[in-house]
C-alpha cells in the first residue's frame, strides 16, 4: 500500500520542530508499525537525509520503550498494543497517518519522536526500598500470598512504563503509571511496610516533575497497551490521603 | 512527615478538596431541590418551609449554612482554578491530531461549566435572595400560615417570576450548566476520593451522570410547571 505520512521532525531539544510530509510506497501490510518507519529510514538514508529517530528496543510488546502518538492515539487505533505490536494491515492504502513524540512538559522531546523519560525513573526512584530480610534467598511460599492479592500485584506490574498514559491525558498526568507502581507494591505484603510514605514521596514528585493533575476522563485507561485499570487511581488517592492525615495504609 | 504546606499545595489535595467540597454544594443542592419541590403541594407548604428555614435558631443556622456554603465554593472554586492552570502547564506543546477515546463533553468543559455556574449563582441570589433583579416579583406580599403567622409569600414570588418566559429560559439553560457539570462531577468526586473498586466503579460510572439528570429535571420541573400553568397562584 501506499501512504502519506506527517511525521514531527525536531533537530534538538531546543530547536523548533514541525510536521514533514513523506510519501512511502509499497508498504506490506505484514509490516510492524516500526518496520515501516525501518524502510522509510533506509529509504531517507539512501537519499543522504537524516533518518527519523525513534525509541525501540524487544519490539514485542515488552519492554515500553517504543512510543510515538499515531493519528492522535498513543501507540495508534489498537487498543491494547503498543506501537511495535501494532500492524499495517490496520491501515489501508491511501491513508495519511500523523505521527508526534508523547506531549508532556516533564518529557522534553530530544530528538524528533524520541522523549526523556526520566522523569518516570525518578519517580520510581522516590518510590524507595521495601523493608526484606537481607541473606539466603527466602524459601519459596514463606510468604502466603493469597491469589487475588498476586493477581492484583500482577495486574498492576503489568505496567512497561511506556508513558501512553501521560500521552493521552489531556493534562498530561502520570497518575495511572504512578499508580500502576504504588498499587503493585501496596497488594503484597512486603509493601506495606513503607506503603504511606512511599504514596506520599511518588506522588509528590509528579508534581515536582511538572506532570498535570487527573481529572477522571480515563483517556489513560483507554491508552495504556497492557490495560491498567484506573482502580489504582482510586487506590493511591486512598493512600496518598491516609498519609496526608498521618495515618498508615 | 511531609510539611502540611508542601502536601496542602499538592496537586492530588487539592483535587481533594475540590472533590470533597463539591460533593457537599451536591449534598446542599439535594436538599435545595427537596425543599422547591414543596412549590407542587401549595403555597402553604411552601411559605411554612420557607419562614422556617430564615427562623430555625434565630437565624443562627440560616447564617451558619451560607457561611458554610460560602466556605465550600471558595475552596473549590481556587483549588479548581489553580489545578486547571497547572493541568494547561504540564503540556505547553499541543497536538496536531488528537482522537479522544473515553472523555466526555462534560469532562473536559468542566472549568467553563464552573465558571458559567458562578455568573448563575450570582443571578440567582439578585434575583430570589437580594430583590435586586426583577423585583417587581419581589415578595412584597404576605401569607398568613395556617398558625395565623403572617410571612412573606415565597409561592407567589416564584410563580409570578415563572410566569415571564425569558426568566424560565434563562434558568432552563443554567440548569442545563448544572447537568453538564455535574455529569461529570459526581462520579470524578467518588473516584477522586477512592472509593471506587472495580466491582463498584462502573455503577459509579452510570450512577453519576444518571443523578446528574435527575438533579437537572428536578430543579427545571418547577419553572417548567408554572410556565406550562400547572402550578397558578
Ligand atoms: C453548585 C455548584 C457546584 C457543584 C455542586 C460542583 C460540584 C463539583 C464536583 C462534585 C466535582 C468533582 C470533583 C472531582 O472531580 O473530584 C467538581 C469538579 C470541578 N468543578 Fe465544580 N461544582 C460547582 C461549582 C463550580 C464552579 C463555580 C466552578 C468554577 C470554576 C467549578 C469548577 C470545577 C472544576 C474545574 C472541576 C474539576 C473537574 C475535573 O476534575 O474534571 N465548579 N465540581
Ligand atoms: S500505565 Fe500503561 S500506558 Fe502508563 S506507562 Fe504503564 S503501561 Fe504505559
Ligand atoms: S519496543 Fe519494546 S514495547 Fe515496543
Amino acid at each position: 500500500m501506499n501512504l502519506r505520512l506527517h511525521i514531527w521532525r525536531q533537530a534538538g531539544p531546543n530547536d523548533m520542530g514541525m510536521l514533514k510530509t513523506y510519501d512511502i510506497a509499497n508498504v506490506s501490510e505484514h509490516m510492524s508499525f516500526l518496520e515501516m518507519l525501518d524502510v522509510l529510514n533506509e529509504g531517507l538514508i539512501a537519499k543522504g537525509e537524516i533518518p527519523v529517530a525513534f525509541d525501540h528496543d524487544c519490539r514485542e510488546g515488552i519492554c515500553g520503550t517504543c512510543g510515538m502518538v499515531i493519528n492522535g492515539r498513543p501507540h495508534g487505533p489498537v487498543a491494547r498494543t503498543t506501537a511495535c505490536q501494532l500492524h499495517m494491515r490496520t491501515f489501508k492504502d491511501g491513508d495519511e497517518i500523523y505521527i508526534e513524540p508523547w506531549r508532556a512538559k516533564a518529557f522534553p522531546v530530544l530528538r524528533d519522536l524520541v522523549v526523556d523519560r526520566g522523569s518516570f525513573d525518578r519517580i520510581i526512584q522516590k518510590g524507595g526500598y521495601v523493608s526484606v530480610n537481607t541473606g539466603n534467598a527466602q524459601d519459596g511460599n514463606a510468604t502466603p500470598i493469597s491469589k487475588p492479592d498476586a493477581d492484583r500485584a500482577m495486574d498492576a506490574a503489568a505496567c512497561i512504563g511506556c508513558g501512553a498514559c501521560v500521552a493521552a491525558c489531556p493534562n498530561s498526568s502520570a497518575m495511572l503509571f504512578t499508580a500502576a507502581k504504588v498499587g503493585h507494591l501496596a497488594s503484597l505484603p512486603q509493601g506495606q511496610a513503607e506503603r504511606s510514605s512511599r504514596a506520599m514521596e511518588m506522588v509528590l514528585q509528579m508534581d515536582a516533575e511538572g506532570f498535570g493533575s487527573c481529572t477522571n476522563h480515563y483517556e489513560c485507561e483507554a491508552a495504556c497497551p497492557k490495560g491498567i485499570s484506573a482502580e489504582f487511581i482510586a487506590q493511591m488517592n486512598r493512600d496518598f490521603v491516609t498519609s496526608a492525615l498521618g495515618g498508615k495504609a | 512527615m511531609k510539611a502540611f504546606g508542601e502536601i496542602w499545595r499538592s496537586n492530588l489535595f487539592q483535587k481533594w478538596l475540590m472533590a470533597i467540597t463539591g460533593l457537599l454544594l451536591v449534598l446542599f443542592l439535594l436538599g435545595h431541590l427537596s425543599g422547591n419541590l414543596l412549590v407542587f403541594l401549595g403555597p402553604a407548604h411552601l411559605n411554612e418551609y420557607a419562614h422556617g428555614l430564615r427562623t430555625m435558631g434565630h437565624g443562627a443556622v440560616l447564617w451558619g449554612a451560607r457561611l458554610g456554603l460560602l466556605a465550600f465554593f471558595i475552596l473549590h472554586v481556587s483549588s479548581a482554578i489553580t489545578l486547571s492552570r497547572r493541568n494547561r502547564q504540564a503540556r505547553p506543546q499541543k497536538y496536531v491530531k488528537v482522537e479522544a477515546r473515553s472523555s466526555t463533553l462534560a469532562s473536559r468543559t468542566m472549568l467553563y461549566s464552573g465558571l458559567l455556574l458562578i455568573s448563575y449563582v450570582l443571578y440567582h441570589l439578585a434575583h430570589f435572595t437580594w430583590g435586586a433583579v426583577h423585583s417587581q416579583h419581589y415578595a412584597q406580599v404576605s401569607y398568613i400560615l395556617p398558625s395565623g403567622e403572617v410571612v412573606p409569600d415565597v409561592y407567589t414570588m416564584v410563580v409570578k417570576s415563572f410566569s415571564e418566559p425569558l426568566i424560565v429560559i434563562l434558568y432552563l439553560l443554567s440548569m442545563v450548566m448544572v447537568g453538564l457539570h455535574l455529569n461529570h462531577a459526581i462520579s470524578s468526586a467518588f473516584q477522586t476520593m477512592g472509593v471506587t473498586n472495580r466491582r463498584i466503579m462502573p455503577l459509579v460510572r452510570v450512577g453519576g451522570p444518571a443523578l446528574s439528570v435527575i438533579i437537572a429535571l428536578g430543579f427545571s420541573a418547577v419553572p417548567l410547571a408554572i410556565i406550562l400553568g400547572f402550578v397558578k397562584i
